[in-house]
């Protein structure tokens, strides 16, 4: 069967369950990366309740990360708002923070707020930067708002050192990750970067401060942790500052296979192919005995016919992994975005690994459904909105590794590498044991 | 000195009276920021079983409230998932206008998802750029086989009350005229299966538990898991009775006003006093009072031990409650009079002069009805909008409770400053209204007053409060 590849713009569809927030949520993510940051929503407050939810997905902390809203109300819509922004970020004065990321939302921007030019004129009268995103949710999904936002931190922020740092990297949108311990990935990278002898200048973001921020020309390489977004943010940097993009034709490192390219090509390009080598060797090793002593459950894996459902940063590894390492074989591909870059290397996995599975990028809920239930799988890797979604298809198996999940919050948990491999098998047999446990008991205890 | 952290205290009706003349607004206006219209408005057609909700606008607030309510609700709540779509308008949307889009949205959504019902919510993208989606809906029920509402809920376009009270209307005109008056018959107004953090199905189940007791039927629970027919025959019953009386009060006002359908006005039934009145509420006006003193006198008898037991614990003390995301406002004052009841004399804390204007109907109800007890607010809470606030709210009610001999503490184990606390959110203690409330009050209030002297952790501690 010829791989069918269905490409559903926008516009083709009229009503649209989606798995994305806005705009607005990828740059609040995004610009909450940065270290004792203010972010300030200039918008009703409802919208509010979107930077909050990427306040928890960042990490922030409530003793280090101010969140501000101007709660515009109908006064500021018929006359405009730019008076109640100013009032509000001289108010915050009383703050000691280092930067202010604006943010506008809808509301706003249509009636012509310029946050721009608020900003400008106040600058002098605080002590703190002002910077201003335009990021309106009908600017797009979150990961357009997490490009809005990247070019506007590297735009403003870095500085053209002139001069390079040997051997070192920029990590690229690690936050763009529907592992719900995504901060358990950029460890992970930072770990082998570090024992490949490679300097990180600086993550954008997590966790990231202001002169890291400024210090990101210096970088000889980037590494972008995403498929879903951070391309452009990578492609101004390789082109402003001359930095190369490197392990970018392979997906991330997912299962063996992925992670062998990936860190064989991170070894080669930073002279570091010895520690690539031993990395490689001692982590499928480790892999296997795990797997041998503690009891893997190949039976219901061996040739199940599975879907992935989640993001393309995780989603286009997953196909190699559950293919070649766990012998199931992929018959359904929903990504929630639709990358040219993320598209050609998928296509290139399939091809390599000869499978023709049905892929829908830039899916909706509607159209996951429609089609999980026409291929009904044995195994769905996908989030709680499969899970909840498709309860009436009776799909025996829906693993839960994608966001949204309740699970699996508290400790960092990579995908990446060897001890993610094995996480990622822990959860998907932790979920199987479920799918079997007895949910009735057959006759009462006498005690 | 009080004034170093005290910012009012006065009575409930004082505090009234100087939010209404604009006295107590914050310094700070990127403080307190609770949902706005569209998100309540949400929560009410959430709680319609195979309603599609088409919202014209981005993405951004439709998976907002699909992730905050609907996967909640499936989480939590027993509630299957159904769809949330939106129109996902964009740039070119906003320039040329989405009424076209929105029409074959419509369409769309009757196709793929067969709904009973359809509601078109604006939000702020749509109501700025003009698009008529009541008109649309209007037009756009006669093409598919579903009902079709609109609502009006802009996030700028008023405070969280207004989006549920805009609801509630459209759902009105949903409702059919009767085809029969079926005696014995009630809704049960103000409910939302969508989770809000002071909302517990266990609570609901008790007043289902209440009237079916007395022999009271209910046709539908509004807007709390009802369906489409329930809403359409809502006008055959006799009375309306509320579960939460903030977000009912308006829908039985309304209906009493334009249906004729009398709506028993009491508050949450919170000990002895207020669920002898629910019940009566709802057996007077149906000619039940018999079986409901029997059913009362009855039930009463059985948590005698716990009545004595309230009484011994709150009698002479002062009840200290704070009101926060649990107990909530209205809650909060149906505690304090519980409190009162037992012989304890209340102190509500901590209400803010946003959220009294934002209950202002329902804060006046209460006051008409004699509650108006002490209220305090610290400068910490008054202030709000940031971390910082929480931990001096925390060292200003610490402050503030050595100012009472005899103190406990009701709310949430956010705090704990030092005096018995009585924890209303753990598990086990819901339900918290009627019969069965009683007797999980008492018990928490029994460990509170066993437990005074243990310290608060470092743990919690320094995840609530830093340092």
């Amino acid at each position: 069967m010829a791989t069918e590849h269905e490409y559903l713009t926008r516009t083709a569809e009229r009503c649209h369950d989606p798995y994305l927030r806005c705009a607005l949520y990828g740059a609040a993510q995004t610009v909450l990366g940065i270290n004792g940051c203010c972010v300030l929503a200039h918008a009703p407050q409802g919208c509010n309740m979107l930077v909050n939810s990427a306040f928890g997905w960042q990490d922030a902390d409530y003793t280090e990360t101010l969140t501000l809203c101007t709660k515009l109300c109908e006064d500021e819509i018929v006359h405009g708002g730019e008076e109640l922004l100013t009032r509000t970020i001289l108010e915050a004065r009383e703050f000691n923070i280092p930067i202010m990321f604006i943010l506008s939302a809808c509301g706003p921007e249509i009636v012509g707020d310029d946050i721009v030019a608020v900003c400008e004129d106040i600058q002098d009268q605080v002590d703190f930067k002002l910077m201003p995103i335009q990021c309106a949710g009908f600017r797009g999904s979150q990961y357009d708002g997490t490009d809005i936002a990247l070019e506007a931190l590297l735009k403003n922020l870095v500085t053209d050192a002139g001069q390079k740092t040997a051997n070192s990297v920029c990590l690229i949108a690690p936050h763009a990750n529907a592992n719900p311990t995504w901060m358990g990935d950029l460890e992970w990278v930072k770990n082998v970067l570090a024992q490949m002898g490679v300097q990180v200048t600086a993550t954008v973001t997590h966790g990231t401060s202001l002169s890291d921020i400024e210090k990101v020309s210096t970088s000889e390489a980037s590494l972008l942790l995403s498929f879903d977004c951070g391309q452009k943010a990578v492609d101004y940097l390789t082109t402003e500052f001359g930095i190369e993009q490197v392990c970018k034709d392979i997906p991330l490192p997912f299962g063996f296979g992925n992670t062998r390219r990936w860190l064989t090509e991170l070894g080669e390009r930073f002279g570091a192919r010895d520690v690539a080598d031993r990395l490689i060797t001692e982590g499928e090793k480790r892999v296997v005995e795990v797997c041998r002593r503690k009891g893997l459950e190949q039976f219901f894996m061996h040739r199940a016919p599975a879907a992935i459902v989640t993001d393309a940063t995780i989603g286009i590894p997953l196909v190699r992994f559950i293919s070649e390492d766990l012998e199931m074989f992929p018959e359904l591909i929903c990504l929630r975005s639709s990358q040219e870059k993320a598209r050609e290397i998928l296509e290139k996995e399939l091809k390599e690994l000869g499978l023709s599975p049905r892929v829908i990028y830039g899916a909706d809920v509607y159209q996951s459904k429609v089609a999980l239930a026409e291929s009904m799988p044995e195994v769905v890797f996908g989030s709680n909105i499969e899970k909840h979604g498709t309860e009436e298809l009776d799909i025996p198996f829906i693993l839960l590794i994608a966001s949204p999940t309740m699970r699996f919050r508290m400790i960092d948990r990579e995908y990446f590498g060897y001890t993610g491999m094995l996480n990622l098998i822990e959860f998907i047999q932790n979920d199987w044991r479920e799918r079997y446990r007895s949910r009735q008991s057959r006759y009462q205890a006498r005690w | 000195m009080d004034s170093d952290y005290i910012a009012f205290r006065g009575s409930l009706q004082q505090l009234l009276e100087k939010v209404e003349s604009g006295e107590m607004v914050p310094k700070l206006q990127a403080s307190h920021a609770p949902p706005c219209k569209f998100w309540t408005a949400f929560m009410v057609v959430n709680g319609i079983r195979h309603v599609a909700p088409v919202i014209h606008g981005p993405t951004g607030c439709t998976y907002g409230v699909a992730n905050a309510y609907k996967l909640t609700s499936c989480e939590y709540r027993g509630v299957p998932l159904e769809p949330t779509t939106c129109t996902a308008l964009d740039e070119s949307n906003v320039v040329y206008g989405g009424e076209g889009k929105l029409v074959e949205a419509i369409k769309e959504v009757d196709d793929r998802y067969h709904p009973e019902l359809i509601a078109v919510l604006s939000c702020c993208c749509s109501g700025i750029i003009g698009d008529d989606v009541e008109t649309i809906a209007r037009d756009a029920e006669k093409s598919v086989n579903a009902k079709v509402i609109a609502i009006r809920s802009e996030g700028f376009g008023g405070d969280f009350r207004s989006g549920f009270e805009d609801a509630f209307r459209a759902v009105m005109d949903l409702m059919e005229p009767p085809r029969q008056t079926r005696e014995k018959t009630i809704n049960i107004l103000g409910a939302r299966v969508g989770p809000t953090y002071t909302e517990w199905l266990e609570d609901l189940d008790e007043i289902k538990r209440l009237v079916s007791a007395i022999g009271v039927e209910i046709n539908a629970v509004l807007c709390g898991g009802c369906t489409l027919d329930e809403i359409q025959r809502a006008r055959e019953v006799k009375l309306n009775a509320s579960w939460c009386y903030d977000w009912g009060q308006k829908l039985g006002d309304l209906m009493q006003e334009r249906f004729g359908i009398p709506y028993s006005r009491t508050g949450q039934p919170y000990g002895l006093r207020a669920t002898d009145e629910w019940v009566m509420g709802v057996a007077g006006p149906l000619g039940l009072e018999k079986s409901a003193r029997e059913l009362i006198r009855k039930e009463t008898d059985q948590v005698r031990a716990e009545l004595e037991s309230l009484r011994r614990n709150l009698n002479g003390k002062t009840a200290i409650v704070e009101v926060a995301e649990f107990p909530g406002p209205i809650r909060a004052l149906s505690l304090a009079r519980m409190a009162e009841e037992f012989g304890a004399r209340p102190v509500v804390i901590n209400i803010h002069p946003y959220t009294i204007k934002e209950r202002m109907p329902s804060i006046k109800f209460l006051l008409e009805s004699g509650q108006n007890p002490e209220v305090v607010l610290t400068k910490g809470l008054f202030s709000l909008g940031t971390f910082r606030s929480s931990r001096r709210t925390e060292l200003e009610i610490r402050q503030l409770v050595t100012n009472y001999d005899n103190a406990i503490f009701l709310g949430t184990p956010m705090r704990q400053p030092g005096i018995p606390q009585v924890n209303l959110t753990t598990r086990t203690g819901y339900p918290q209204y009627g019969f069965p409330g009683i007797r999980n009050i008492a018990r928490l209030v029994e460990s509170a007053v066993a437990h005074a002297a243990r310290p608060r952790s470092k743990l919690f501690r320094q995840v609530l409060y830093g340092g």
